[in-house]
């Protein structure tokens, strides 16, 4: 008897050609024994998935969707529906998956020598460490993290790909607003209104380095302690 | 050797006129050959604060337009006989004057003049390039106010990207009073955010108000303002005037001791 399930594979994905004929229970035991004994092979890759050979309904597709994830380590990215365009649609969906975890955690950073002042933008598609002041009414933008050895007085932006494990960091933290990934935090009305913080605000407490990281979709603001520089590594 | 120094702000009322007549008067005080020049064309200040008004034939349009000789626009002050004023158009806009004319303008007027002011109108706009466009360095103006100061963080990066990288900050209409309460920013807080070097602290002064009414500079007067003035000139100069208090004491003690001494 032909072999009712066979596994096809190209560079990013595969497809399952299923026999047409054989009742679906039977098809979804021979689907299990197929990929246990190709667990292994699958072990933690990220793959997209097509069906061929048989139109499967929505539920009987689930079905062996579940039956594929509990029997081997093959993690499905998508399924994708029979079309001539296939592959390119597989690739499509892989590399854009792929180009953003690239993007987000690369380690690269670039510097920037200079204060921001008002009206400047400093956008970056990495993480950016910049060696002077980011005024009020100035906006840094990065993919990545955010370092100011300096005043952070302005708007800043970090994980601008939608990565909320991005930071910022600033020797001396007085945004009037920061954005991690999607949250957004600003700074206190009062504060803003409030002229008596410029008085001698610097001056009379030493400069503490502080980190803005996003927890349960909410931006903290803590001083640097070697416990939160563990946390975020 | 001639300097070309425009006086800006980016913010309007903080007293870019004001420090033009005045620092432009000290100048001249100090035997400088000065000329003026008002840029803000179609809201003409500077001729009514130094009180001449009432002698203008020609104007700056005039002058790039080529409808009367530089010399004929020139306006002498008869106070001062080291010191002339270029005023500007009323009834025109700032597009009557391109950025190239006004640099044709000033490779002129420097073969004649030790200082040539040139007063800044408000705003970022075609005026203030204009202004820009042929100075050596510039005097940015602000007050200790929070939206003053945003505009003169943006001015200081504008000149920076047109290379004006010789920038000094006169922080003016100072309270000490208030400073003292905590209801003004210090001199320290404006200079810490700025960046950029100090070249004169004015205090708030009622006398400033009269005496740009009556169209008279008060500079070198024995006025708290007009002493301020003066030091302005002077370290415009190079002298390093009175610097030794404001590192000793800090800025703060300085303008209490100016107050007190009156």
């Amino acid at each position: 008897m032909k072999n009712p399930v066979v596994i096809k594979s190209n560079r990013y994905g595969i497809v399952i050609i299923l026999d047409k004929n054989m009742p679906f229970e039977e098809l979804l035991d021979a689907v299990k024994d197929k990929f246990k004994e190709a667990g292994n092979f699958f072990k933690g890759t990220q793959m997209a998935v097509a069906f061929e050979g048989r139109i499967l309904s929505f539920q009987e597709e689930e079905q062996i969707v579940d039956v594929i994830s509990a029997n081997s380590e093959l993690n499905i990215a998508c399924i994708i529906d029979q079309n001539p365009e296939k592959e390119e649609m597989f690739k499509q969906a892989i590399e854009e998956r792929m180009a953003q975890v690239v993007q987000s955690s690369e380690d690269g950073g670039q510097f920037y020598r200079g204060t921001l002042r008002s009206g400047q933008t400093l956008e970056v598609e990495s993480s950016i460490i910049i060696l002077g002041d980011v005024n009020p009414g100035a906006d840094v933008i990065a993919s990545g993290n955010v370092v100011v050895l300096g005043s952070l007085k302005g708007t800043v932006y970090a994980g601008g790909n939608g990565d909320d494990h991005c930071f910022v960091v600033a020797l001396d933290m007085d945004p009037i607003q920061i954005k991690i990934a999607d949250v957004i935090a600003r700074c206190s009305d009062d504060s803003l209104r409030n002229t008596r913080r410029y008085k001698r605000r610097n001056r009379s407490k030493i400069m503490q380095p502080q980190i803005a990281f996003v927890e349960d979709h909410n931006i903290y603001i803590e001083s640097i302690t070697k416990d939160i520089l563990k946390d975020i590594s | 050797m001639s300097e070309v120094i425009v006086v800006t702000s980016g913010k309007g009322g903080v007293g870019k006129t004001t420090t033009s007549a005045n620092v432009g008067t000290g100048l001249a005080k100090l035997d400088k050959k000065v000329v003026l020049i008002d840029t803000d064309i179609g809201l003409r200040n500077l001729d009514v604060v130094m009180g001449l008004e009432n002698r203008i034939v020609y104007n700056l349009v005039d002058v790039v337009e080529g409808n009367c000789r530089i010399k004929q626009a020139l306006i002498k002050d008869k106070r001062y006989p080291n010191l002339c004023l270029l005023p500007s158009a009323q009834t025109r806009d700032k597009s009557s004057v391109s950025e190239e004319q006004m640099l044709d303008l000033i490779s002129k007027l420097r073969e004649e003049f030790d200082y040539i002011i040139l007063d800044c109108p408000a705003g970022i706009e075609q005026g203030f390039k204009n202004a820009i466009a042929g100075a050596d360095r510039a005097i940015v103006v602000t007050t200790p106010e929070m939206s003053a100061l945003r505009d003169a963080d943006r001015i200081i990066g504008l000149l920076n990207a047109s290379n004006i990288t010789r920038q000094d900050l006169i922080v003016n209409r100072l309270r000490a009073d208030m400073v003292k309460r905590g209801d003004m920013m210090a001199v320290e807080d404006v200079v810490e955010l700025l960046a950029i070097k100090l070249i004169g602290v004015v205090p708030d002064d009622e006398k400033i108000v009269i005496s740009t009414n009556q169209g008279e500079p008060l500079v070198g007067s024995n006025t708290p303002a007009g002493k301020a003035y003066m030091n302005v000139c002077y370290r415009i100069m190079g002298e390093e005037v009175e610097f030794e208090d404001f590192s000793k004491n800090g800025v703060f003690s300085k303008i209490a001791g100016i107050f007190k001494k009156n």
